[in-house]
């Protein structure tokens, strides 16, 4: 399966750097969170796309020139009621997407209300990409590009339109975020076991050891 | 009184037709996003209702099957004769009260109809059946019900001759036939009966058109037809009543022509004695799969490899085009196709085919008089060897089937009188003919449910409602049912009466996985489905949907963790070691009792065992769900459990059930208990502790009441006694073994019992229930003991709760001396 593919290397060549990243996946419900990673970890769409309850975890790894960046995608529910289960998969991690839905206006609002929560409570040094998903929509469109564009100049997040159904800036989006997180260190084992921190270990966590 | 007799033929009783639904254009989406909906879904959804229709002078609609490229197949009751072949085309001329006393049945039909808001909309001479004894059976009144007012189709339904005016022009789309077009249609028909002739028997559909059209201008519209049938004299000799009679139905001004209910009270209908009319009664000897319900007929029929469309193939119905003919001409690139479309006339078959019974009346050949009508008591006496057959086998098996089928029929109608049997025989299995109904019994509905749905507020908007919306199109969506609209609107009206019914609790996604089983099987009585939520919640998801439900769900998980120390200890120290915890994974699994994480026909399966044990046994199946995957979870690192879950593999159900029952037998009550499950009484000694208490105990803790239960129980246990000596010599449980440890020793990872008898004595009961005991100040010794066991994988270890303490209120201390 290719969600637990083993990094692969470049063929012939040295062993590369292997990075790993936690990344969450935040946003109002029915926005497309789940589409976006089955997108980009199975190149596939699901119209009736199940509801998240709880969170699913998925990882999925993608070759910068010689590095090899392996996310662990986290993809919580959307309801505001399982809000309080947030902290524990956003904790700790090194990135995060906050996907609102482009003909919804309401979940830009409440991607905001997120990005605002991040920037608060997440790791300091988190990289947050703003996704406004269905793209493929765009007659239906209610939030405007230059809002939102706007909007995360302001606040320092990465900005992408995307659509998982036409695939359009899926893996492009991933793409960006694994060149602006920082790789330092070297190593050629993919981590194991890597705990999902509930406590204050770890949450402050310097970035620069994400590299194993 | 007719007689019985397993040799006695079998006519067909079923027939078929098939029609094609309405094409979407092109790939076209609504207004959230997601794609329309196919046509033929939305009439498979609407079609439900007819199932429910049951009039003595209607056929039962038995089954809607969709297929391919918008294909429908109709199976219902039929009848070989009709109106039309019992007059013999109408040249047989009837006598008045035989035309008078069908005519009444008709409209009772018809009213009957109307008044579940159906309108018939094709009746003709053709539709109008007759049974054995001469009852009028309306058939085909579903049509246009179905296809919502004919919209879903882009055929026209009826026929035209038989058409009211105003049908024929007015827009298609816009109007919606009223119970009236059918009194023109009926007014029609009989007019020809009495005058025993057809009206306009050559002509063109255009012809036809313009006639009709023309009676607009025509002062006395009967009149004028009788004399195009050339019987104007026979007409006029009519009763005036009966012309009268004709005028309320033939009558182009909808607004004073009557309705099928005012044309029941015609005065003509009291004016003849006809129902004394000789019912034309069957003497013959009947087989007894006659008196069985119809629908379950069909169902066994279906069992016995009965194959609607394989009947409708050999009768030429299924053409398939070659696909190069399907194929279409032109494709623009915004997707509109052209040139694919299907040849009209092939749109709708009003032939109907007949199932024949042969395969179903050879398969139960060998069955006795005596099988159909059993005494409830000594059914099963006999040994059926099928019982010990898998389920999925059992299920398939005609026969066997058969007898369920028999035997719930009575149960179910006993109940809630013999109940006591309902569970039994629930337990061997439940047949899927009547889930919906047995479920319902097992979780005890029962009284006026109906008129408690119908007074809750299902309409009013609410602050979760967006929620609902976008969940329930994602809900178990490849079922066709469920993902028919008329289902997601019954779901929403279930989910919405719940949390109107229920202000303590909110919406959580979630619940509409929960709510769908229910919906399901329930699909015309939505009050059934609504009470079961309601039963279902309160039984085995108290307060779990609470606005705040962390309390609640915490502790659920935290017991399942210790179920796993209880009876599994080396996954337990796996997952405990990886960090794998409960909260990561198992969260879908009880929120919604695994309607999330399964599809429809595993929830079946499941449900049908768990509506059987109390509101802990979702914790065995849980446990189940893992030892199954345990090979492969203790050879997973922390990533590769959790994908596990992400994408749970194949869980075979029917050995999950049965290992969750085994668990279940093994466990005792108090290792499960929770502080927030719905219960009549808490006694004094059941461990009800706080969440902070329980996440620092990794094994579960027993109450004395079971400790006690356990003495007279076939389960084997031993008491582990970790006070010092002499406190035990001078008072202990009797049979419990000392082995003292400190609680200091025990901080040292390497800690280990030194070999001595009582260590031997241990050993050798590796797999009894293993109750650690001490003071109850001693709290942290007992649990870092547990730790210890479940580490050295001790299966079942549980501490006492309350301690030693606790059991002086018991008498069960002695001296140790004295035993
Ligand atoms: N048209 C369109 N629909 C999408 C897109 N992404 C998701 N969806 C649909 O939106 C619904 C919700 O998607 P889902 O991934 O479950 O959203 P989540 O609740 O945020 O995880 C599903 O019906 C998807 O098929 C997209 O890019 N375009
Ligand atoms: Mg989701």
């Amino acid at each position: 399966m290719a969600n637990r593919a083993v990094p692969q290397r470049p063929n012939g060549q040295t062993p590369g750097k292997i990075c790993q990243f936690k990344l969450v996946l935040l946003g109002e419900s029915s926005v497309g969170k789940s589409s976006l990673v089955l997108r980009f970890v199975k190149g596939q769409f699901h119209e009736y796309q199940e509801s998240t309850i709880g969170a699913a975890f998925l990882t999925q790894t993608i070759h910068l020139n010689d590095v090899a960046v392996k996310f662990e995608i986290w993809d919580t529910a959307g309801q505001e009621r399982y809000h309080s289960l947030a902290p524990m998969y956003y904790r700790g991690a090194q990135a995060a997407i906050v996907v609102y839905d482009i003909t919804n206006q309401d979940t830009f609002e409440r991607a905001k209300n997120w990005v605002k929560e991040l920037q608060r409570q997440a790791t300091p040094g988190i990289v947050i990409a703003l996704a406004g998903n269905k793209l493929d929509l765009n007659t239906m469109r209610s939030v405007q590009t230059d809002e939102s564009q706007t909007y995360a100049y302001e606040n320092g997040l990465m900005f992408m339109e995307t659509s998982a159904k036409t695939s359009a800036n899926v893996t492009e989006i991933f793409k960006a975020i694994a060149e602006k997180l920082p790789k330092n260190e070297n190593t050629n084992t993919a981590g194991q076991g890597r705990r999902l921190v509930d406590s204050a270990e770890g949450s402050n966590k310097s970035l620069s050891s994400c590299c194993k | 009184m007719t007689c019985n007799c397993v040799d006695a033929p079998v006519p067909p009783l079923f027939g078929v037709q098939t029609l094609f639904a309405a094409q979407h254009t092109s790939e076209s989406c609504g207004a959230n996003g997601l794609p329309l909906t196919p046509n033929s879904i939305t009439i498979l959804g609407r079609a439900q209702k007819l199932r429910t229709l049951n009039h003595p002078n209607l056929v039962l609609h038995l089954d809607f099957i969709r297929k391919q490229h918008g294909r429908i197949i109709l199976v219902s009751q039929y009848f070989k004769r009709s109106l039309w072949t019992e007059t013999n085309n109408y040249l047989l001329l009837l006598p008045l009260e035989k035309v008078l006393s069908w005519t009444h049945r008709v409209l009772d039909a018809l009213t009957y109809l109307n008044s579940n808001g159906v309108v018939h909309r094709f009746l003709t001479p053709q539709y109008i059946l007759f049974d054995d004894e001469d009852n009028v059976k309306l058939f085909n009144y579903g049509l246009y019900y179905m296809t919502n007012s004919g919209k879903n189709i882009t055929f026209p339904i009826g026929k035209l001759k038989y058409t009211a005016p105003e049908v024929l022009v007015l827009d298609r789309d816009s109007y919606k036939s009223g119970p009236k077009t059918d009194s023109w249609s009926l007014g029609i028909i009989v007019l020809e009966l009495l005058l025993g002739a057809q009206l306009w028997p050559t002509l063109k559909l255009s012809q036809i058109i313009r006639k009709i059209l023309s009676l607009t201008h025509c002062t006395d519209v009967v009149m004028r037809l009788a004399r195009e049938m050339g019987r104007l004299t026979m007409y006029q000799s009519l009763p005036d009543e009966l012309k009268d009679f004709l005028g309320k139905c033939i009558c182009m001004d909808v607004k004073k022509r009557l309705c099928p209910k005012e044309l029941f009270h015609h005065k003509i209908f009291s004016a003849y004695e006809y129902s004394k009319i000789l019912m034309n009664k069957c003497y013959s000897c009947k087989h007894p799969l006659r008196q069985m319900k119809l629908d379950q007929v069909y169902y066994l029929w279906k069992l016995a490899g009965g194959d609607v469309e394989w009947a409708l193939k050999k009768k030429g119905l299924l053409r398939n085009e070659s696909p190069i003919l399907l194929l279409p001409r032109l494709i623009i690139l915004e997707g509109t196709l052209y040139g694919n479309t299907r040849n009209q006339s092939s749109l709708l078959d009003l032939q109907i085919v007949e199932l024949p019974l042969d395969l179903l009346v050879n398969r139960l050949q060998h069955l006795k008089i005596t099988d159909y009508d059993p005494l409830i008591d000594q059914v099963n006496k006999q040994n059926d060897t099928t019982e010990k057959l898998p389920l999925v086998i059992r299920e398939k098996d005609t026969e066997y089937q058969f007898r369920r089928i028999i035997l719930f029929d009575r149960l179910l109608a006993a109940f809630p009188f013999k109940l006591d049997k309902l569970l039994i025989e629930a337990k061997k299995d439940i047949p899927p003919f009547f889930r919906g109904e047995v479920w319902a019994c097992l979780l005890n509905v029962c009284g006026d449910t109906e008129s408690i749905y119908m007074s809750i507020d299902k309409e009013t908007a609410g602050v979760t409602d967006r929620q609902i919306e976008v969940d329930i199109p994602r809900c178990h969506q490849y079922n066709d049912l469920l993902s028919s609209s008329v289902a997601h609107k019954k779901l929403k009206r279930v989910l919405k009466a719940w949390l109107v019914s229920h202000p303590k609790y909110v919406y959580w996604q979630g619940l509409d996985s929960l709510c769908a089983p229910f919906v399901y099987l329930n699909f015309c009585k939505e009050h059934v489905s609504y009470a079961c939520l309601t039963a279902f919640v309160k039984k085995y998801l108290n307060d779990v949907f609470l606005k705040d439900n962390a309390a609640v769900i915490r502790e659920y998980l935290i017991k399942l963790s210790h179920l796993i120390a209880f009876h599994d200890p080396q996954l337990a120290n796996h997952l405990d070691e990886k960090g794998f915890i409960p909260d990561l994974f198992a969260i879908p699994w009880f929120l919604t009792m695994f309607s999330h994480v399964f599809p429809l026909h595993k929830i079946f399966h499941l449900w049908d065992k768990l509506l059987l044990g109390d509101s802990s046994y979702p914790l065995f199946v849980g446990l189940s769900i893992l030892t199954q995957l345990r090979s492969t979870l203790l050879n997973s690192g922390f990533n590769e459990c959790i994908l596990l879950f992400s994408d749970l593999p194949e869980v075979d159900i029917e050995k999950c059930v049965l290992e969750s029952s085994k668990f279940n037998d093994a466990t005792p009550r108090s290792i499960t208990f929770r502080k927030y499950e719905l219960r009549t009484e808490t006694r004094e000694y059941d461990p009800c502790l706080m969440y902070e208490v329980l996440q620092n105990e990794f094994s579960p803790r027993i109450s004395i009441y079971d400790l006690v239960e356990l003495k007279s129980s076939s389960l084997k246990f031993l008491v582990l006694d970790t006070r010092p000596q002499e406190f035990y010599i001078e008072k202990s449980i009797p049979g419990s073994l000392n082995i003292h440890v400190r609680e200091e020793d025990l901080v040292d990872e390497n800690f280990d019992l030194a070999p001595c008898p009582e260590l031997s004595a241990l050993v050798n009961n590796r797999g009894s229930i293993l109750i650690v005991v001490d003071n109850v100040f001693e709290l942290n010794k007992v649990r870092s003991f547990c730790r210890f066991l479940v580490k050295k994988e001790y299966p079942k270890v549980c501490s006492l709760h309350g301690g030693i303490e606790a059991l002086e209120n018991f008498n069960i201390l002695v001296p140790a001396i004295m035993y």
